[in-house]
């Protein structure tokens, strides 16, 4: 038992944490938003932690709040990746489609580049010698810090869409232009879907930082952004459960396939491809069709009897 | 804030209480005793993603000083066996792969991880479960100093490039104005783009500019022609293969002429299909050279031409004297107590101990380690590239 938590915790852990970054692109995509700025906060997320964990200028502070400034690191993460969602997604959602991704990449990028540049990041190094969080030992104990966080998130996601906001943003993501003459203002709803990803990407990078023990740029990177929305994909991007199964899925199939050395990354395209070729609205998209019964079949229609002139 | 290990009992402060039951039952269980049943050294490299490059190399070494120092005998007479877990080139991936090594696979000591990066991620989890770790390719600062039972062979990007500024002034007394390339993105480059701008100064040299560009680029027009307008007499890249490759090929095919300086990240063989007949002259500072002239580099360029037909690389070298280490430290412990009557724990700590106290004779050199694990390596070379034709080159060693 415990070496099976020893050598697989940390990929336990991996999977909560894809799943959680998975969510975070579900929400705006609930407003039909096709963004992929998830790392960007997560990254904004880990840096928080670390900076607040190393840097001697918080000394102080930590030695006053103990264990207490762990939990100080995700509120402050979760603020601040809040408010540059905002100042990011009130410009950025007036894109549509392939545009407001292409944004959302550039957004990454420079959220990645200032932090290559300054010194209080550790530039190209990044941080490092992060301190662990309520006496942490083995990685696998970082399940009762994202687990809960998970089943949190999961819980508020399917609240929201069984709330007025979740109807407004199906409303949205089905067709902008009739929910607006609806009176569903847009821009409102989705802001809002944005925000709540950016928030729930910072807590994930802050609770991250620990767990890695440093935190450098190649955090958030475009290639983060891609492996995110593979898990979205994956998992099926209509139902809360899609990101959670996909992020878990993708993170434990190269691990698992260890033992096959150089095949294994072979095997993860193979599922990456397989999946995308027959599974369109994801594996839990496909389970969900099957539990589903069958929509009634539309009468063939009968030929309309020729008429002789 | 106190140490982790000083909490090491307590439980996550909102852990149900069945869960803490299981948790201090199965800490318990950890802690019995365990024998050592086969002598195995764990291997931490990229084997997989664009890290790969410099990960091959090192396999081959590691590989290499298996076939090799068990042919000599092995441990006092029993062989050893090398355990090869992939890192890829990223945090998660060394963090996996030293797990596996030190629960699955139950591994006396780890030689890893390649990059600086995953070392300050994987280092750690190593230093808790007390497994010696010597890293074959970590130069930037701080990584001996994560904990007692990290070390390195690879020496610090600090004194080995300064002697390629030396060279290139050697070969060219009017050098005055230099340009600075280096990768952004690369905590290494970064690092070692310092030490280059101010030995740059230290020799009395200008730095007319100073250029920056990412690991993943493939056109470099601006910083070439920011080279050119600045008409300097030195180049210095720090940078690595594919990129540093591409940099220089642009630099000559636009028309720079003078001489070259690449970091270490430009050190392998790799970069010439990048930059085929351009990569000429480069001038590279280097912690190995098979032209070192102790007996044990000299059987192993010897063994490893025969085998690879190739003289082998600073990588390889380096992943070479990271096993050679151990092997040896652990020889010394076998004559004192045979190895298979100890216990796993006390078998790890012992080693960790042994490693820092002994002296060895490797490829590299004699090396020893200072009390933190820091490598103390007294020989460094400088090479020059030459080739013969677009595919094919050496590093031509320069005195």
């Amino acid at each position: 038992m415990t070496d099976f938590l020893s050598t697989y915790g940390f990929l336990i852990v991996t999977m909560l944490q894809a799943g959680l970054l998975g969510l975070s692109l579900y929400f705006p995509l609930q407003a039909g938003q096709l963004s992929l700025a998830s790392p960007g906060f997560y990254s904004l997320g880990g840096y928080v932690a670390a900076i607040l964990l190393t840097n001697p200028a918080f000394a102080g502070l930590r030695d006053t709040l103990g264990n207490a400034m762990f939990p100080l690191t995700w509120l402050v993460a979760a603020v601040l990746a809040g408010l540059l969602g905002l100042l990011v997604g009130v410009p950025a959602l007036r894109l549509r489609g392939i545009y407001l991704a292409l944004a959302t990449i550039a957004f990454v990028e420079i959220l990645r580049v200032i932090s290559l540049n300054l010194s209080v990041t550790g530039g190209a190094i990044g941080l490092f010698g992060i301190p662990q969080p309520f006496g942490i030992v083995d990685r696998w104990q970082y399940v009762f810090i994202f687990g809960p966080l998970l089943i949190l998130t999961l819980l508020f996601a399917r609240q929201m869409e069984r709330s007025r906001v979740g109807r407004a943003l199906r409303a949205i993501r089905e067709d902008e232009l009739a929910a607006d003459a609806m009176g569903v203002p847009p821009t409102r709803y989705k802001v809002l879907a944005f925000v709540t990803g950016a928030v729930l990407a910072g807590i994930v990078g802050s609770m991250s930082a620990p767990l890695l023990s440093s935190w450098n740029a190649r955090q958030g990177t475009f290639d983060a952004s891609i492996a995110i929305l593979a898990f979205v994909l994956i998992g099926g991007s209509r139902n809360i459960w899609g990101p959670v199964v996909g992020g878990a899925l993708l993170t434990a199939v190269p691990e698992v396939l260890r033992f096959l050395a150089d095949w294994r990354l072979v095997i993860n395209g193979l599922v990456l491809v397989v999946a995308s070729l027959y599974l369109p609205q994801g594996i839990v998209g496909a389970l969900e069709k099957l539990g589903r019964p069958r929509p009634p079949q539309r009468p063939t229609p009968v030929k309309p009897a020729e008429v002789t002139p | 804030m106190r140490h982790p290990a000083q909490r090491r009992s307590q439980l996550p402060s909102f852990a149900h209480p069945a869960l803490g039951a299981t948790l201090a039952l199965s800490l318990s269980l950890g802690a019995q005793a365990q024998k050592v049943e086969t002598i195995s050294i764990g291997v931490a490299v990229a084997q997989t993603s664009n890290t790969a490059l410099l990960g091959q190399e090192q396999v081959i070494g590691a590989k290499f000083a298996e076939k090799f120092l068990n042919g000599r005998g092995g441990i006092n007479g029993t062989p050893f066996k090398l355990v090869f877990q992939d890192t890829g080139g990223d945090e998660a991936g060394a963090i996996n792969a030293f797990q596996n090594l030190i629960t699955k696979d139950r591994v006396l000591g780890i030689v890893g991880p390649t990059l600086s990066q995953q070392a300050f991620a994987s280092d750690p989890i190593a230093e808790r479960a007390k497994v010696p770790v010597l890293g074959p390719s970590n130069t930037a600062k701080g990584i001996p100093q994560i904990g007692n039972f990290i070390a390195r062979v690879s020496a610090p990007v600090a004194v080995v490039a300064p002697n390629a500024v030396r060279q290139a002034l050697k070969l060219d007394p009017k050098i005055k104005e230099v340009a600075v390339l280096y990768a952004q993105n690369d905590a290494f480059s970064t690092s070692e783009t310092g030490t280059f701008q101010q030995t740059a100064k230290d020799q009395g040299l200008t730095v007319a500019t100073v250029q920056k560009f990412q690991t993943t680029d493939t056109d470099f027009t601006t910083q070439v022609t920011a080279v050119l307008n600045a008409k300097v007499d030195l180049v210095i890249i720090s940078g690595l293969a594919a990129d540093g490759g591409n940099l220089v090929k642009q630099l000559r095919q636009l028309g720079y002429k003078g001489l070259i300086i690449g970091g270490n990240g430009l050190n392998t063989s790799n970069m010439f299909p990048v930059c085929q007949k351009l990569c000429d002259g480069v001038i590279i500072a280097q912690a190995y050279s098979p032209a070192q002239p102790s007996a044990a580099n000299q059987v192993f360029v010897k063994e490893y031409t025969a085998q690879y037909k190739k003289a082998p690389p600073q990588f390889a070298a380096q992943a070479y004297a990271g096993v050679q280490v151990m092997v040896e430290a652990l020889k010394v412990i076998d004559r004192k107590k045979k190895l298979n009557t100890w216990d796993l724990d006390d078998l790890r700590a012992e080693l960790n101990k042994q490693i820092l106290l002994g002296k060895y004779s490797t490829p590299l050199g004699p090396i020893a380690f200072d009390k933190e694990g820091e490598v103390i390596q007294k020989e460094f070379y400088v090479a020059q590239i030459r080739m013969k034709d677009a595919k094919t080159g050496s590093f031509v060693y320069l005195k």
